[in-house]
């Protein structure tokens, strides 16, 4: 037995705040062994970052370790000055962070921010420091690093900018990294290649590893042991395998239990399963609508194309062959897709694959440059040269419930705002109404005067779902909305939409970048891939027999949990 | 980028021929020069002939063709009150006024930015809720007031320090400077101090929030975890992300000095464009108002290219024509 590389006693770090201490940490233990990677599993605000954040140093005010200690490699590390932290970060603890495109300085080159990292650390010439950013550059697999180690981060995508980062990370060759949710912000295929890059990396070097997610199949996928956090307190730790197939802590068991990819398609997920009041009845629906499952919505060679107008010197300086003229983005390239009444169908792709512009098209957000998008067979939108929408039929729920309302107003008149406007309801009748529909999302009617920001990412989506289906849709576009959510509310979201559906004949279309909801929620599922559908079909045939090259790549990119042996 | 500044230089003579077309309407709805010019009892045929000899009789627009001609072979015309060339007369004024300018910007960036990125790094502390209130004082008191003040104290109370004009100057290149004379240097700092106190104030405030808002951004606490000094975070990451708004106000308040540095120029009787604008305007004296208000008129589309330039070296997000 050899002795721990880090040992967290009885962690706690509270934050001072105007309504008392939150205590963010509290009582966390744990032991890494040089060269293990431990899990640190949790939903948001369990305090599983504030742990990473606590052991390297970099506690922001008003928080502080209140008291228990850390001890890397046997010496205590809480009290420390913040100079002789310092000189541990980086060189023996370093931290890579979640979001690639928020850590690297879009304004520096990286062989200048590599540099830095080394000069915090070492005496070092110029020279000297380019040939190790190379080097460093060539470790985490970036291609050609002779010439990417002048680029800026805007020049590379999120998962080079995460390698970069990684690479920094790695400069002194620390006995122990902190990962906190690295390849949460990244496309499934992309994760798939960082963390088996990262596996080898880890074995290669020796390293400890601290990974931070949310995501147990991730985890799963890497960790030697698990921790599972919950209100600042570990409620359970074991071999990761042990935990993952036979939790013992209630908290565990319902983490997965709210995974999609563990229950049967179409059915409620555990957890959360509350039973919501009936939403109001449709007035203006139900006239001349075709019966469930005929053709309802079809988009016919849809083209959606970005390119920025130029100028009369623009067009000149490309004339004279002076300048390259701008580029044209064909987000959507010629989609053909029908929505069938009262199904659901998934639209999955990649970050860029145009999954939403196809969405948004749908909906009667974007006008296609070509094609049609037709609801019963009655244009979406209006031509001529400034297109708009003309149906109320077709409604939208965005991704991010913190940018998609408006912090302004209170979250009932966001709701009856557009009833009213198109005279579903008078202004009148709105209060009874917007009660109702608060009802039928799970939320208490009595809450309609207060404002977005006093509602939590699960509680402000279901008030996204209200507003949309206020208007009394038929369809509604739901543009990856549990995506920042935690698996316990994208439990009860996931639950809300199929009790919704099922009561409201609703059809969906449901864009996302998770295999496993989709599967779990849709009938049909479209793969989108540069701007084209590159398969089409009943959700169980294309999860269980691709046919395109690319399905098969995304699902076997897909991390999985390990099956109980039962 | 060619593109880029090509497009920019077409906007600039654009911009420019619409400022020349106001400036010259703008003039000839103030006032009649002519009867500055001459005594109220000259006769009928001295007064045309002094009319004809300006061209002031001719229809308006060929009077503005005549200008814009005579302005782009560099002929700003001659002024009415000191009868020599007005472009003579703006360059004989304007060394001094360049020199003030720059030096009461310079200053208050390179103080000031300093100052107010410490401020947003520990917005806490005493010593930044000290730097804070100054700067709200440097706001509000009104510029000439804090010039009276500055006299008062250091010119008349204890007298270390000159109350107006130039001083001694040395000429460099042929144009002379106050800052190459001690001397000189005495009489630049006051009028110097005095216009820039509010950029001085400006530039804190603006490097503070900046400050602020990028030291709790991922980019920081990736570079602290990294290990990097404090001193290297603030000097190469965080000076770096807040310089673009900095280096915008920066462009803006020099090219409004330079134009508008009246108040300080007359009270330090500072031999500056800011006084000939005055006199020229209290005397009806056209060209020198025409040519001082094209001069302005360059110098905030120069400034704003160089802004822009300045902006593609900070931010490599913004240079066009890579990969």
């Amino acid at each position: 037995m050899t002795a721990p590389l880090l040992e967290v006693t009885d962690l706690r770090t509270w934050f001072a705040t105007a309504r008392g201490e939150i205590k963010a940490v509290d009582g966390v233990s744990f032991t890494i062994n040089p060269g293990e990677v431990l899990g640190l599993v949790g939903e948001s605000g369990s305090g599983k970052s504030i742990t990473g954040f606590s052991i390297i140093g970099l506690i922001d005010e008003p928080g502080r370790i209140v008291e228990g200690s850390i001890k890397l490699e046997g010496r205590e590390l809480t009290g420390l000055s913040a100079s002789e932290l310092r000189q541990i970060r980086g060189k023996t603890v370093s931290m890579v962070f979640q979001d690639p495109m928020m850590t690297l300085n879009p304004v520096l080159s990286i062989e200048t921010q590599i540099r830095l990292a080394l000069e915090a650390h070492e005496k070092i010439g110029a020279d000297e420091a380019r040939r190790r950013a190379i080097a460093a550059l060539a470790q985490v697999r970036i291609p050609d690093p002779e010439i990417k180690v002048d680029y800026y981060p805007h020049q590379f995508s999120g998962g080079m900018r995460q390698r970069v980062a990684i690479a920094i990370a790695l400069l002194h060759r620390p006995k122990l990294i902190i990962c906190d949710e690295p390849t949460t912000a990244l496309d499934v295929s992309v994760q798939a290649e960082i963390l088996s890059e990262m596996k080898e990396l880890v074995a290669e070097l020796g390293t400890a590893l601290i990974w931070i997610s949310h995501d147990l199949a991730v985890v799963a996928s890497l960790a030697d042991r698990v921790a599972v956090m919950r209100y600042g307190q570990i409620v359970e730790t074991g071999a990761a395998l042990d935990v993952l197939t036979h939790p013992r802590h209630d908290y565990t068991k319902g983490l997965l239990d709210a995974l999609p990819s563990r229950a049967k398609p179409g059915e409620m997920l555990a957890r959360g399963a509350d039973a919501d009041a009936v939403p109001p009845p449709r007035e203006a629906a139900t006239h001349e609508v075709p019966p469930l499952g005929s053709p309802y919505l079809v988009i016919e060679d849809a083209v959606k194309i970005y390119q920025k107008p130029a100028g009369l010197i623009q067009s000149l300086a490309v004339r004279a062959g002076w300048a390259a003229p701008e580029p044209i983005v064909r987000a959507v390239d010629g989609v053909s897709l029908t929505l069938h009444r009262g199904e659901v169908l998934g639209l999955v792709g990649e970050s860029g694959s145009g999954k939403s512009t196809l969405g948004r098209m749908a909906a009667g957000i974007y006008a296609p440059t070509a094609g049609t998008v037709r609801l019963n067979g009655k244009a979406v939108m209006s031509g001529g040269r400034s297109p708009v929408k003309i149906t109320t039929r077709v409604q939208t729920i965005f991704q991010d419930p913190f940018a998609s309302l408006n912090g302004r107003m209170r979250i009932g008149d966001i709701i009856a705002e557009g009833p009213i406007a198109h005279r579903l309801i008078t202004r009148r009748d709105a209060p009874d109404y917007v009660g109702r529909w608060l009802a039928a999302v799970g939320l208490d009617p009595a809450l309609s005067n207060r404002f977005p920001h006093q509602f939590s990412g699960g509680q402000r989506q279901r008030i996204a779902i209200a507003r949309a289906l206020a208007m009394q849709p038929d369809v509604v576009v739901c543009d990856e909305p549990v995506a920042s959510l935690d698996v316990s509310i994208q439990a009860q979201i996931i639950n809300l939409l199929i009790k919704l559906r099922r009561e409201l004949d609703l059809s969906l279309i449901f864009i996302s970048h998770d295999l496993s909801v989709v599967r779990h929620l849709c009938d049909r599922v479209a793969i989108m891939y540069r701007g084209r559908i590159v398969e089409e079909g009943g959700a169980a045939e294309i999860y269980d027999n691709p046919q395109h090259d690319y399905t098969k790549r995304l699902l076997e990119a897909v991390p999985v949990l390990p099956e109980a042996a039962e | 980028m060619l593109v880029f500044v090509l497009q920019r230089l077409w906007q600039a003579i654009v911009v420019i021929l619409a400022m020349s077309v106001l400036v010259f309407c703008g003039v000839y709805a103030v006032g009649n020069p002519i009867d500055v010019l001459i005594s109220p009892d000259a006769t009928q045929d001295i007064r045309a002939a002094v009319i004809a000899q300006y061209g002031l009789d001719l229809p308006l627009w060929q009077q503005y063709l005549g200008f814009l001609g005579r302005l782009i072979q560099g002929d700003f015309g001659h002024s009415f009150v000191y009868n020599m060339p007005v472009s003579d007369l703006i360059l004989s004024r304007l060394p001094a006024t360049l020199e003030l300018t720059l030096t009461a910007v310079m200053f208050a960036s390179l103080v000031g930015i300093p100052i107010g990125i410490y401020a947003g790094y520990r917005p806490h502390s005493p010593v930044s809720r000290a730097i804070m209130a100054v700067s709200i004082l440097g706001f509000s008191v009104p510029t000439f007031w804090f010039g009276l003040m500055l006299i008062m104290l250091f010119a008349v109370q204890c007298g270390c320090m000159p109350a107006g004009g130039r001083g001694e100057t040395l000429d460099l290149f042929g144009v002379p400077f106050s800052f190459l004379t001690l001397d000189g240097m005495q009489h630049l700092l006051l009028p110097a101090l005095n216009l820039a106190l509010f950029k001085f104030s400006l530039m804190i405030r603006l490097a503070r929030a900046g400050t602020r808002e990028v030291m709790l951004s991922d980019t920081v606490k990736f570079a602290r975890a990294a290990g990097l000094s404090e001193f290297t975070v603030l000097s190469r990451h965080v000076l770096r992300l807040i310089s673009i708004p900095l280096v915008t106000v920066f462009g803006l308040e020099l090219g409004s000095t330079l134009a508008f540095a009246v108040v300080t120029e007359t009270i330090f009787s500072w031999p500056g464009l800011g006084k000939l604008i005055i006199d020229s305007i209290t005397s009806l004296d056209r060209p020198v108002m025409v040519a001082y208000l094209m001069l302005v008129a360059l110098l905030f589309i120069v400034i704003n290219l160089v802004v822009d330039l300045a902006y593609a070296l900070l931010d490599p997000r913004l240079r066009k024509g890579r990969a």
